[in-house]
C-alpha cells in the first residue's frame, strides 16, 4: 500500500488553460500544492479564481478544451496528466472520491439511490449485485441517514436536500478512496444543515482516515473545517498555511481584505443603532409599513387519495417597518420569508390579514392606485443576472421604471439614469453594455439603481447580497448603509444569513415554518436570543469557532 | 502555440464550415437561378411553341435546359415556379410565426383557463394530419394563390405557439420580469418589450426548419393539383406534368425536383448547423 510518509497528492507548478475561440484563457497559473495522508487541505477563492478547475484537473475531468499545459499533479507518485481513460477510471471512485456541489443535479431521479451508490461500488470492486446493495445501505447508515434500509429503495426526490447531500457523500466514500474531493460541498444547503453535513464529513474522514479537499468560496467556513487553507486568487495560490495561521495573521493582501470582508458574528455593524426613543411604542412617528396579522395560505393540490392539503407560507405575520430603517426577515428556504416580501411588492395577496402602507390599506389595490403605489416600493433580487433582461443595455434597464411612469423627456431620463449610476458608484461608461458584459457585483449595482429610479421610500431586498463573492457583498452593503442614509430609505432585508443581517439591521425577524418566532434588535437576538431555532441558526454561522475572542461588541 | 489538444474543436469547426458551405452553395445556386434567369434575354416562361415541344436538354441554345410538352423554356418555367414556391412559403410561415407568437404569448403570460382552452385547440388541430385539412379547405375554398398561403400559413401555428408559449412560461418567473411588473409595467408592456425580443431567435430557428416543410406540403399540393394553378408554374405541378414523360424525358421531372431537393436540403444543413453554433449564426 501507500507509503505513509509520502504525501498522497502533489500539485507541482501546474498550470491550466482552457482553448477558446477567442485563443487561449488561462485559469491556474504555477500552482503549488501537496496534501499529506489523511489530511485535510481547503481551497478557498471567489467564482472564477480557478478553484473548481484544479478539483477537476485532479481528477482529469476537464472539460474538452481545458488541457494542463505544465506541471504535474502527481497522486500517490503517479502523474494524473500523462494517464489515458482506462487509468483514469482506475483512479476516479476507486481512490479519489468527489462529492459534487448540486445535490439536486447529480443525482439520477429515475434510480432509487441505494442502486446509484450500488454501481459505484459494482463498478470497481467487482461485486454482485445484492452485497453491493448491502454495502450502499451500510453507507447510507454511516452517513447519518435514518433507516437506511428504507431509504435506499427511495429515489431522490422523496429525500430531503440534506439528505441527498448525504447520499453523495455515501457515493463518494462508496470505495474508501484516499482522497475525497468536496466541491462546494454544502453551498445549496440551509445553514443548518449545511453545519450538520460538514461535521459528518468530518467525523468520516478522520474514521476513514481519508484525505480531503474542501472547494468553497466560504473562507470562515475553510478555517473552520480544514487543516490547510490554499487562499486563490485569479488562478494563482497567494497564500498557504495552517487554517488558524491564515485567519489570524494573513500575509496577503487579498486574503486580508478577504478575512476581514467575511461577515461574522465579529463584523461591525454598517448602520448606526437606532435612538431608543424611536422604538419606543408611543413614539409619534407612525411606522412606514405595518404589516398586521397577515396570513398565505396556497391551495394544496388534490392528492391520489385523501383531501387536498392547503400550505401555509406564511402566518400571522405582524411587523412594522419605520422609516429610514432596515427590518431584515431571516429564516431558512420554505419559512415564508420571500412570500412575505412578494406581499409587500404586491405581486402576491395576503389570503388574510392587513398590510398598512403610509397609513393606507394596500391589501386589495387595483388599476391606477396600485400603479401609483408601485413608484414607491421597489425591489432588488438575489440574482445579479436573473433580475436583468439580457437583452438590454444597462441605460434601458434602469430608463424602463422612468418610461413606464411617464417621467421626464429622454433627455432628462438620460440625466437621470447617469445620475442614478453615479449613487450606485458605477462608471457612465458602463450604461451602454449589457448584463453578459459586467460583473455580478456591476449587475447587483444596476438593480439597486434601477429600483432607486421611481425614488421609491420602502426597497425590499431579497437575499439580494446573497448570491455575491464576500468582497463584491461588502462593497454592496456598504452602498446599502449609504444610500440610507442619503434617501432616508427604508429596507425590508430578507436573509438567510443571520451575519450579514447584524451588520445591516436594525430590527430582526426570526421566520420558521411561516411564524415569526423571534424578533429583536440584531444585539438582543444575537446575545440573548430566545428560541432554540434562534440558537440553532447562530450556532450554525461559521468562522465562530475560528476567533477565540467570541465575546463581541465590547 | 496552439498544440495537438486543440485540434479537435478545431476539426469540428471544419466540419461544420464544410457543411455550411455546401448548405449555402445550395441556396445561392436557387437564388441566382430565381434573380438572374428572368434577367437573360431568353425568359420566357409562358411562350408555346409546338414545334419545339419536348426538346431534350443541352440540345438547343435557345432552351438550354430544354422545353415541357407545350414547348414552354424549362429553364424559365423552374425559375418562376421556385420563386412561387418560395414565396409562399416564406408568407405562409410568416403566418404562422405570427400567429403562433400572439398565442403562445397570450396562453404562457396568462395561463389558466386561456391557456389550456388555446393549447386544447392546438392539440386538437394536431391531431389532423396537415396535407388532408388542406386538401379540405382547398376543395371547399377554391384555390388561389394568396388563399393559399394564408391556409398554409393559418395550419401551421401550433408549433410555434408551443414553443412561444413554453418560453414564456420560464421567463414570466424569472427576476427581471417581475422587477418590470413591480415597475408598473403591464401584461402587453412586458409581452411587447421583455417575452417576445426574448422568444424571437427560438422562432427564426423553428421558422428556418418550417419553410422546407412548407415548400413540401405546397409542392405536394400542387402535384395533386390543388395547390397553385396552371399555368402558373410550380415545383410541384412541374413535377406531375413531367411524369407522363419519365420514360423520354426525365429532366422534365428531374430538374424541378432536383430544386426542391437544393432548397430543402439546404435550409435544413444550414439551419441545423447554425443551431448548433448559434453564438457564431
Amino acid at each position: 500500500m501507500t507509503d505513509t510518509t509520502a504525501p498522497l497528492l502533489v500539485l507541482d507548478d501546474v498550470s491550466i488553460e482552457f482553448e477558446t475561440a477567442r485563443g487561449s484563457i488561462s485559469a491556474v497559473r504555477n500552482f503549488n500544492m501537496t496534501l499529506p495522508v489523511g489530511r485535510k487541505v481547503a481551497i478557498v477563492g471567489e467564482s472564477g479564481s480557478g478553484k473548481s478547475t484544479i478539483a477537476a484537473a485532479i481528477n482529469g475531468l476537464l472539460a474538452d478544451n481545458g488541457v494542463v499545459s505544465s506541471g504535474r499533479i502527481l497522486f500517490d507518485g503517479q502523474d494524473v496528466v500523462k494517464l489515458d481513460d482506462k487509468g483514469l477510471r482506475a483512479l476516479r471512485g476507486k481512490r479519489v472520491g468527489l462529492v459534487p456541489q448540486d445535490p439536486m443535479t447529480n443525482l439520477n431521479p429515475l434510480q432509487r439511490v441505494g442502486n446509484q451508490i450500488a454501481e459505484a461500488i459494482e463498478v470497481h470492486d467487482k461485486v454482485r449485485a445484492s452485497d453491493a446493495f448491502k454495502r450502499a445501505v451500510e453507507l447510507l447508515d454511516m452517513v447519518g441517514i435514518p433507516e437506511p434500509d428504507r431509504r435506499a429503495r427511495q429515489y431522490p426526490h422523496e429525500l430531503s436536500g440534506g439528505m441527498r447531500q448525504r447520499v453523495l457523500i455515501a457515493m463518494g466514500l462508496a470505495c474508501r478512496p484516499q482522497l475525497l474531493i468536496a466541491d462546494e460541498p454544502t453551498s445549496a444547503l440551509d445553514v443548518t444543515v449545511q453545519r450538520v453535513i460538514l461535521e459528518e464529513l468530518d467525523t468520516l474522514t478522520r474514521q476513514l482516515g481519508t484525505a480531503l479537499i474542501l472547494i468553497t468560496h466560504d473562507l470562515a467556513l475553510a478555517a473552520e473545517r480544514a487543516d490547510d487553507v490554499v487562499v486563490m486568487f485569479r488562478g494563482e495560490a497567494v497564500e498557504t498555511g495552517s487554517a488558524a495561521e491564515v485567519m489570524a495573521n494573513p500575509r496577503h493582501e487579498y486574503t486580508r481584505r478577504l478575512v476581514a470582508a467575511v461577515p461574522t458574528m465579529q463584523s461591525r455593524p454598517l448602520v448606526p443603532p437606532v435612538p431608543a426613543t424611536s422604538r419606543t411604542n408611543d413614539s409619534p412617528r407612525r411606522p412606514l409599513v405595518e404589516l398586521v396579522a397577515v396570513r398565505k395560505v396556497y391551495p394544496g393540490r388534490q392528492g391520489f387519495f385523501g383531501k387536498p392539503k392547503d400550505f401555509v407560507a406564511v402566518d400571522n405575520s405582524t411587523f412594522s417597518i419605520q422609516r429610514g430603517q432596515t427590518v431584515a426577515v431571516v429564516g431558512e428556504s420554505g419559512s415564508g420569508k420571500s412570500t412575505t416580501a412578494k406581499m409587500l411588492l404586491k405581486i402576491e395577496e395576503p389570503s388574510s390579514g392587513d398590510i398598512v402602507f403610509d397609513g393606507g390599506a394596500i391589501t386589495h389595490l387595483h388599476g391606477k392606485d396600485l400603479f401609483s403605489f408601485r413608484r414607491r416600493v421597489q425591489p432588488v433580487f438575489q440574482n445579479p443576472f436573473g433580475s436583468l433582461d439580457g437583452r438590454y443595455t444597462v441605460r434601458q434597464s434602469i430608463e424602463e421604471p422612468l418610461i413606464l411612469h411617464g417621467l421626464g423627456n429622454a433627455a432628462e431620463r438620460r440625466a437621470r439614469v447617469n445620475e442614478l449610476l453615479e449613487q450606485v458608484a458605477l462608471p457612465p461608461e458602463l450604461a451602454e453594455r449589457r448584463p453578459a458584459e459586467i460583473s455580478g457585483g456591476q449587475s447587483q449595482r444596476v438593480g439597486i439603481a434601477r429600483a432607486l429610479a421611481l425614488k421609491p421610500e420602502l426597497v425590499v431586498l431579497d437575499e439580494a447580497v446573497s448570491a455575491l463573492d464576500v468582497l463584491v457583498q461588502q462593497q454592496i452593503l456598504q452602498l446599502l448603509a449609504r444610500l440610507q442614509l442619503e434617501l432616508g430609505l427604508s429596507y425590508l432585508f430578507i436573509s438567510h444569513n443571520l451575519a450579514v443581517v447584524r451588520m445591516i439591521a436594525h430590527e430582526v425577524h426570526v421566520m420558521r415554518a411561516g411564524q415569526i418566532v423571534e424578533s429583536g434588535t440584531p444585539d438582543e437576538i444575537f446575545r440573548r436570543p430566545q428560541h432554540d431555532y434562534t440558537r440553532e441558526l447562530i450556532a450554525a454561522i461559521p468562522g465562530r469557532k475560528s476567533v477565540p475572542a467570541a465575546t463581541e461588541l465590547a | 502555440m496552439t498544440d495537438a489538444v486543440s485540434t479537435a474543436p478545431r476539426r469540428q469547426r471544419l466540419r461544420m464550415n464544410l457543411s455550411l458551405i455546401v448548405s449555402l452553395t445550395m441556396l445561392l445556386t436557387v437564388l441566382l437561378l430565381i434573380v438572374v434567369v428572368p434577367l437573360w434575354p431568353g425568359f420566357e416562361p409562358d411562350k408555346q411553341s409546338l414545334f419545339f415541344s419536348l426538346e431534350p436538354a443541352f440540345q438547343n441554345p435557345q432552351y438550354p435546359l430544354g422545353t415541357d410538352a407545350l414547348g414552354r423554356d424549362l429553364l424559365s418555367r423552374v425559375s418562376v415556379a421556385a420563386r412561387v414556391s418560395v414565396l409562399v412559403a416564406l408568407g405562409a410561415v410568416s403566418i404562422s410565426a405570427a400567429v403562433g407568437i400572439l398565442i403562445g404569448l397570450v396562453a404562457g403570460w396568462l395561463r389558466g383557463p386561456v391557456d389550456s382552452a388555446l393549447m386544447a385547440i392546438g392539440n386538437i388541430q394536431l391531431a389532423v394530419p396537415v396535407v388532408l385539412l388542406l386538401i379540405v379547405l382547398v376543395a371547399a375554398l377554391g384555390s388561389s394563390p394568396l388563399l393559399l398561403v394564408v391556409l398554409l400559413g393559418l395550419v401551421n401555428w401550433v408549433g410555434y405557439g408551443r414553443v412561444v408559449r413554453a418560453q414564456v412560461v420560464s421567463l414570466r418567473e424569472r427576476e427581471f420580469i417581475t422587477a418590470v411588473t413591480t415597475a408598473g409595467g403591464s401584461g402587453w408592456w412586458i409581452m411587447r418589450k421583455h417575452l417576445l425580443p426574448n422568444v424571437l431567435p427560438a422562432v427564426f430557428v423553428l421558422a428556418a426548419f418550417d419553410v422546407g416543410v412548407i415548400i413540401t406540403v405546397e409542392s405536394s399540393l400542387s402535384f395533386i393539383g390543388l395547390g397553385i394553378q396552371p399555368p402558373t408554374p410550380s415545383l410541384g405541378l412541374m413535377i406531375s406534368e413531367g411524369q407522363r414523360y419519365l420514360q423520354t424525358n426525365i429532366g422534365l421531372t428531374l430538374l424541378p425536383a432536383l430544386v426542391i431537393f437544393f432548397l430543402i436540403g439546404g435550409i435544413q444543413f444550414a439551419s441545423q448547423t447554425l443551431t448548433k453554433n448559434p453564438r457564431r449564426g
